[in-house]
């Protein structure tokens, strides 16, 4: 050796050299531990992507060793501090090195005698390149361990498929719900209540798309549509029924033939015809009034509103006295309530339109919790047909629920008593539409629920029938009666004109029955 | 007074060879004990010798008086012994017809001192020996005098006989550089001794250096230089010795007082000058650790209960040297 810098140079690249297997090794271990974690961890939590994660935390781990290798390289007074311990130089280099710069008696003399014993040995060997063979251990029992976990199918990959579904679901259902809005928008003649029914829809799209599942998406669909129907005039029916009143009388007259025609199509055009049949009242013969003036007032007597039936009234009596001011006044009040009710009817075609779009986005999330419910109710392996269901959907009384449900009768009578498995707000049924209400202990998710039936195909010995106190048929666990019972509840209501928040009623309580057991 | 003169580091291996060799011609074995005696007079420290009688503690100290150009002295500690009997006294002369007081010096001026048995004396002469081996200078009367240069005293003392003794007080012992523990020979080097001491030639040692040489040589030894870490293990053997300040149980069990700081100044330049005699130009681990036993175990004194389990200052010492981390950082 030359000189101390050129020991230096030969110790720093031998330590790097050794120490960089040693972090290589620490590298991979760590790797290794990365993605046996995010392997374990994906078979208890739903994890997307897991082999990416994976991969994205390969690069980490050796960067962040190999930051930890260049951190940790050793100051060049402990190399030589080692070099003399595991070389035998009884500290010469590292005497040497520290006085280098010194200029005593003896540190020519250091100098030289530590170049010259340097020179004999292999300074290379003061840093060996080992391999170090219980990490390399390790990384086998990692690396062996990730494999089969990769090789075993996991838990959580229905889960997420699961997840995924319900996902797009409510993808499907907030994009038809914004189909909704933008066909409201686009409509040629826009409603008065057009902004508070985009605003409804955009606030339910939100929702639907933000919810947790299919289920509580669904939760948000109900809400929305009461929101709607409160937009509408409760009295618009009444007025229509009295429209159509006054366009019948009218059209047995020959004054108010048009005008009865008129207000058949529509009320803007019936208030147009009635304001012109009152500037017309001065040209009618007397008869012509006469017979106007009583079928106003046999509109006013049939009338369900009453403020049209006050204006027919008034119309009908001027008439009759021979007032014809107050008679074409009280037509133009009459016209101006027909503006009205067609201001009502546009509103109401508007909330109906937008709770028919809502309804086919509840058919999207009914169908996928539907689904979701289906597949975690089947026992694994043993997939269930849903026969042995017939005995209970003769009695009607098909009131069962969990913590707060409400069940149809299936078929027959209803008692209105609620029965099953516990129950909260069970709702029995008369005939198929029929409810009733009932009440009583909700029953624990712990609790192990039997219904009477008789044995399916597929029940384990592991499983037996008890039979209860008193009890002489055998029971049936309901895990392997509720599809059935599920299928034939969701098939009745689908035929059924029941509103669509009742369906969603009977859909949260098998849900519910379904619900995993905490 | 005799000038030092500069002379290659080199020129001291020599000198220690060829001391050690020409000691080897009377003493047989005892290679370590000439090793450190050589390592004590190169250091210029004092040498307490313990031994039993007839291991050639004496042969040894003249031969070393012999074997350098130096005058050599020979005082036999007795109970009886006054401290004027080695620092001298004033005696009435008669010169040209007046009498007068004159000081007639004692047998310790002398290059080399040999205390004979020196638990043997009283306290109040081992305290005018201590002064001696000190201050390197004696007092009698009002007057102060230098003893010669170089100046040793090698003391030796029986382990067994202690009866009629004075054990050297803790801060006389001190003082001593080394203690050095001498054995028992092994049968080879037995039948060695008896074939030398039995035979009609008797050897004469030729003078291998002289007190330039040693003063020359004990100025080289100092300028050995320690690198900082090797100077923190000698710091942490120290510390080590001490129950107050170590992690070793058995030092906190067994040792009353650790070694003083004088203690570590005799392991650093005794570790000087044995990388010098072993042809090195710094100080090494192995150094320190080579002379720790005899540097320390004098300096280490324990309980009643080390003396109950049996346990010796130098097992202590041993215990540290293993346990004491030469590698450690952040020296």
């Amino acid at each position: 050796m030359s000189s101390l810098e050129a020991v230096v140079r030969e110790l720093s690249r031998s330590a790097a050299r050794s120490s960089a297997l040693q972090y290589l090794e620490h590298a991979v271990l760590a790797a290794a531990a990365w993605v046996l974690a995010v392997f374990l961890a994906a078979r208890v939590l739903p994890i997307e992507q897991v082999l990416r994660i994976a991969a994205l935390g390969i690069p980490f781990a050796f960067g962040a060793v190999a930051v930890g290798w260049f951190a940790s390289r050793p100051r060049t007074m402990n190399l030589m501090r080692t070099a003399d311990l595991e070389l035998g130089l009884q500290e010469r280099l590292s005497t040497a090195w520290e006085r280098r710069l010194a200029d005593g008696p003896m540190d020519a003399a250091l100098r030289g005698d530590a170049l010259r014993h340097a020179a004999k040995v292999r300074l290379a060997a003061a840093f060996p390149v080992r391999f170090r063979r219980g990490e390399a251990a390790w990384i086998a029992i990692l690396a062996a361990t990730a494999i089969v976990l990769v090789l075993l199918p996991n838990p959580m990959d229905q889960l997420m498929a699961q997840r995924r579904a319900d996902q797009a679901a409510q993808g499907r259902a907030a994009t038809t719900i914004a189909a909704v809005k933008k066909k409201l928008t686009n409509s040629t003649q826009p409603a008065p209540v057009d902004p508070q029914v985009q605003k409804i829809l955009q606030q339910l799209q939100d929702k639907v798309a933000s919810a947790p599942d299919p289920r509580s998406a669904l939760q948000n669909i109900t809400p929305a549509e009461q929101q709607l129907l409160q937009l509408s005039d409760p009295k618009t029916p009444a007025r229509a029924t009295t429209a159509q009143n006054l366009a019948n009388s009218l059209s047995g007259t020959n004054a108010g033939r048009i005008a009865a025609q008129a207000i058949a199509t529509s009320p803007a055009g019936g208030a147009q015809s009635l304001r012109s049949l009152g500037s017309q009242l001065q040209s009618l013969s007397p008869q012509d009034r006469a017979q106007l003036a009583k079928a106003l007032a046999d509109a006013a007597q049939h009338a369900q509103d009453p403020a049209m039936a006050a204006s027919l009234q008034q119309a009908s009596s001027a008439l009759t006295t021979g007032n014809l001011g107050a008679a074409s006044a009280a037509l133009n009040d009459l016209a101006a309530q027909f503006d009205s009710l067609q201001t009502q009817l546009t509103n109401d075609q508007e909330i109906a339109s937008a709770i028919n779009g809502l309804e086919a986005s509840r058919q999207q999330l009914a169908s996928q919790a539907d689904r979701d419910a289906g597949q975690s109710t089947a026992p694994s392996g043993s997939p269930t047909t849903g026969s042995g269901s017939g005995q209970a959907s003769g009695n009607g009384n098909g009131t069962g629920n969990g913590a707060n449900g409400t069940g149809n009768g299936a078929n027959g009578t209803g008692n209105g008593a609620g029965s099953g498995a516990g129950g909260g707000n069970g709702t029995g049924g008369l005939g198929v539409s029929g409810s009733g209400s009932g009440s009583g202990p909700a029953a624990r998710s712990t609790e192990r629920v039997y219904v009477p039936g008789q044995p399916v195909p597929g029940q384990t010995a592991s499983d037996p029938t008890p039979l209860g106190p008193g009890q002489d048929v055998p029971l049936t666990p309901y895990t392997q009666v509720v599809q059935a019972y599920q299928q034939a509840a969701l098939q009745v209501s689908n035929e059924t004109l029941i509103p669509g928040s009742e369906r969603d009623l009977i859909r949260q309580y098998f849900s519910s029955l379904s619900e995993p057991t905490k | 007074m005799i000038a030092e003169e500069r002379i290659d580091p080199a020129k001291v291996t020599e000198l220690a060879t060829s001391l050690e060799g020409e000691l080897a011609r009377l003493i047989v074995g005892q290679k370590e004990l000439v090793r450190d005696t050589v390592i004590g007079l190169i250091a210029g420290g004092h040498l307490l010798l313990e031994g039993v009688p007839g291991l050639g503690k004496t042969v040894l100290v003249r031969s070393l008086g012999q074997a350098l150009s130096l005058s050599f002295a020979r005082i036999q500690f007795t109970p009886d012994l006054m401290p004027a009997d080695i620092v001298g006294t004033n005696v009435i002369s008669e010169d040209t017809g007046r009498r007068e007081f004159r000081y007639q010096p004692g047998p310790l001026f002398a290059n080399i001192v040999l205390a004979d048995e020196v638990n043997r004396a009283t306290p109040k002469t081992q305290s005018a020996l201590l002064e001696a081996m000190q201050e390197r200078t004696v007092t009698v009367g009002t007057e102060t005098r230098a003893l010669p240069t170089p100046f040793f005293v090698l003391a030796t003392q029986n382990p067994i006989e202690l009866e009629g003794t004075y054990p050297l007080p803790e801060a006389q012992l001190d003082r001593f550089f080394f203690k050095i523990l001498v054995p028992f020979p092994s049968e080879e080097e037995l039948l060695e001794i008896a074939r030398r001491t039995t035979g009609a030639s008797i050897t004469e040692l030729e003078p291998v250096a002289d007190a330039a040489a040693i003063l020359a040589a004990q100025h080289v030894a100092r300028e050995v230089p320690i690198a900082e870490h090797v100077l923190g293990y000698a710091g942490r053997l120290i510390m080590a010795t001490h129950p107050d300040r170590t992690e070793l149980d058995s030092v906190r069990r067994y040792v009353r007082f650790g070694a003083s700081p004088r203690g570590l100044q005799t392991l650093v330049l005794a570790g000087k000058v044995r990388a010098l005699l072993n042809g090195r130009f710094n100080v090494a681990f192995d150094d320190l650790a080579a002379v720790a036993p005899s540097a320390l175990r004098h300096r280490i004194f324990l309980r009643f209960e080390a003396e109950a389990d049996d346990v010796t200052a130098d097992q202590i010492v041993a215990e540290i040297l293993e346990k004491t981390d030469r590698a450690k950082a952040g020296d």
